[in-house]
């Protein structure tokens, strides 16, 4: 495997292609766009700080990278450890990484090894103790020993295939507790009632904030645009988790503050979109974005980089450590939407729930070109919400900026069909 | 009088069409995109007006379509070629009996349009990024045969035996086996023929995706490819609707929005 060496830059040009690229796509969502909240500046300045200035983060502990929303972060907190996202959105380093896997793989994957092969990690999170890799799809199961080539320790968090019989469920209970012992070993703290009880709770904080954010967006007209919840939800990869909640209670009492005085982020006609399939990860926003620049606005989601992270509270039966960390694998196993799975009509269950429930005029699909789950998904949810009449925009991309005209197109056309719809129905 | 146009500033070639009151086409002006797409755009607006005898002022609305359509600040309103063809192709279908599928190659991309009866886009398909089986592929197949682009729809006919197969819809590859073809001394005519073939059996595997129903209704500048369009129709076992001028059917719908726009907003000031 060739040595991939970050080539100096002149001094006109001090700025990495990946912060260029980071800060081209936060000046769209910043710039082109008016009335943004003013809670979302903490935001915004978090990305810059960390994208494109290249800022360490602070930290508490040691960290642990992960390459999935399936890796129980609770049980890292526990263990006085910090989570950090590794899945990476940036076009900079899917081509970096393409030197890894083949060419015909997920932008997601080879960005993230990209990433990880670079020195300058970004945001730069410092030293990794171990990356937590959870076994979902083929490349992300293949990844795992590449990162080892790298000199990373890589835990493989061995997922079941399937989630709807007992024997998966407690196996996945067995899985998950192994982890513990691991991360146990790697912090060298030990995971007591107290600090899973404290972690539970921070991250019961989050994802109650989170949850308010998500109900706002349920109201006609919009309070706030889509492209800034991907924002929200991103920067939980990375940011200090207590931080990340407060920045969220701030923009969340801005939110009721604009729904009594009766204000609209978008033009009143504007569809509203659900979007679902392969995640939008900053830089990576494009394909909402065009759908907000084109005058939709996205109201709710159907990812593991955004809804699905913080939809489902843990539930505990008995407060002992066991019983603990049971619950919480059940609470990452059951709701889990993923293409990965044997059988996944939740997923469609959720969408169709979404879609009524967020007063949705159609649903935007996205998969990343070389992503088999979703290209294999995309029929079956077509089926259905064709059933239900919903009209729904399917998009193959990656992360390369060159089909932008194309899409918007499309984009366009699926918006303009919606409000040709809209209008008959009302006549 | 008022008139009101539509332009479709597309990758290849840039479609100007002015209608009247009455809706019916007074004008249409065709000119290449070039790499200047915004003061092309403004030339052929004027070629277009200055032809049919119209003063900028007795244009009452404009709509811009087309690749180029967001950066023409000239017009009134902007719409995705995929709502334009729609309306255009449904109007035009009207001599015809009535059209619900659209089949349109472009100059950089190919699409499948559904339409319902008053002519709403129900769905649509596009090619993902790539040239194969749009307008450049024959631009490209062309040159490597020596022949001029409008000829081929002539040449399509001559052949004597079967059209040879072109496997690659890769424009890139496409045409290395052309040359290959050539090296073993196949003639011309059955090679345009198989790159009609080609082109043909990439576009029907995209109508079916959108679902075919009739009457289709095939638009673009490669439509006026009669080789082509046999080869469509033969792969697809169905008659197309070919109208006069199949360049231009988007722009034409893009005029007949200008023209209902102006009206409805006409309406609400009384």
């Amino acid at each position: 495997m060739s040595e991939i060496r970050e080539v100096p830059l002149k001094p006109a040009f001090n700025q990495s292609r990946q912060a260029r690229e980071a800060e081209v796509m936060l000046n769209h969502i910043v710039d082109d766009f008016i009335d943004n909240p003013a809670a979302m500046t903490y935001f915004y300045d978090l990305f810059r700080h960390a994208f494109i200035e290249g800022k360490a983060l602070d930290r508490d502990g040691p960290g642990i990278g992960t390459t999935c929303i399936q890796v129980p972060e609770e049980l890292i907190y526990a263990a006085g450890g910090t989570p950090v996202r590794l899945c990476n959105g940036a076009y900079h380093y899917d081509q970096v990484g393409a030197d890894f896997m083949p060419a015909k793989s997920c932008s997601l994957v080879k960005a993230t090894l990209g990433r990880l092969h670079s020195e300058k990690a970004v945001p730069d999170v410092g030293k990794l103790e171990l990356i937590v890799n959870p076994t979902t799809c083929d490349q992300k199961k293949k990844a795992a020993q590449m990162m080892e080539g790298m000199g990373y320790q890589v835990y493989d968090l061995d997922l079941p295939s399937a989630k709807d019989n007992e024997a998966a469920r407690e196996y996945w209970r067995r899985v998950v507790k192994q982890l513990a012992a691991r991360l146990q070993k790697v912090t060298g703290k030990k995971l007591t009632r107290q600090r899973l009880r404290e972690a539970m709770a921070k991250t019961s904080r989050a994802q109650a904030a989170f949850r308010t954010l998500h109900n706002f967006r349920r109201k006609a007209p919009s309070l706030i645009l889509g492209k800034d919840v991907f924002l929200v939800t991103n920067a939980y990869f990375f940011d200090d988790i207590e931080r990340w909640s407060a920045a969220v209670e701030a923009l969340n009492a801005e939110l009721a503050q604009r729904e009594a005085e009766a204000f609209s982020a978008v033009q009143k006609k504007a569809p509203r979109i659900v979007f679902t399939g392969s995640p939008p990860i900053f830089p990576n926003i494009k394909l909402p974005l065009l759908i907000e620049e084109a005058g939709g606005v996205v109201v709710a989601d159907e990812t593991c980089s955004a809804n699905r992270m913080l939809y489902d509270m843990t539930a505990v039966d008995e407060w002992l450590v066991s019983h603990m960390i049971e619950s919480i694998a059940d609470k990452y196993l059951k709701p889990c939407t993923c293409p990965i799975f044997t059988r996944n009509d939740d997923r469609i269950r959720r969408l169709l729930d979404l879609v009524a429930t967020f007063n949705a005029d159609g649903v935007v699909y996205q998969s990343f070109a070389g992503c088999q789950v979703y290209e294999m998904e995309q029929r079956s949810v077509a089926e259905a919400l064709n059933k239900a009449g919903i009209p729904m925009l399917y998009i193959e991309t990656d992360y390369s900026p060159d089909d932008m005209g194309q899409l918007s197109t499309r984009v366009e056309a699926f918006l303009e069909s919606i409000k040709t719809r809209k209008r008959q129905a009302r006549a | 009088m008022t008139y009101f146009a539509g332009i479709d500033i597309g990758s290849t070639a840039i479609k100007t069409v002015l209608i009247n009151a009455g809706g019916e086409i007074v004008g249409i002006h065709v000119t290449d995109s070039g790499s200047l797409f915004h003061k092309n755009a403004k030339e052929a607006l004027r070629v277009l007006l200055e032809k049919s005898g119209v003063d900028r002022a007795q244009l009452k609305y404009l709509i811009a379509t087309g690749y180029g359509r967001k950066l023409f600040k000239e017009a009134d309103d902007s719409i995705s070629e995929i709502t334009a063809n729609a309306i255009g192709a449904h109007e035009t279908g009207k001599a015809y009996g009535g059209v619900r599928t659209i089949i349109n190659i472009g100059g950089q991309d190919s699409k499948a349009i559904q339409i319902d009866d008053s002519g709403n886009v129900s769905n649509f398909v596009m090619n993902d990024k790539c040239a194969a089986g749009t307008g450049r592929f024959l631009d490209v197949a062309a040159r490597n045969l020596d022949l001029d682009l409008e000829d081929l729809g002539d040449i399509h006919f001559t052949g004597s035996g079967a059209p040879l197969s072109i496997n690659s819809t890769c424009t890139v590859f496409a045409e290395s086996e052309i040359i290959g073809l050539l090296a073993n001394g196949h003639g011309k005519a059955e090679i345009v023929a198989g790159i009609h073939y080609s082109i043909a059996k990439r576009t029907v595997r995209l109508a079916k995706r959108v679902g075919i129903e009739d009457r289709v209704y095939m638009d673009g500048g490669p439509a006026l490819n009669k080789g082509l369009v046999a080869a469509i129709q033969d792969e697809l076992q169905r008659e197309l609707v070919v109208p006069q001028y199949p360049q231009t059917t988007t722009a034409y719908g893009a005029a007949v929005l200008a023209r209902s726009e102006f009206l409805a907003e006409q309406q609400e000031g009384h």
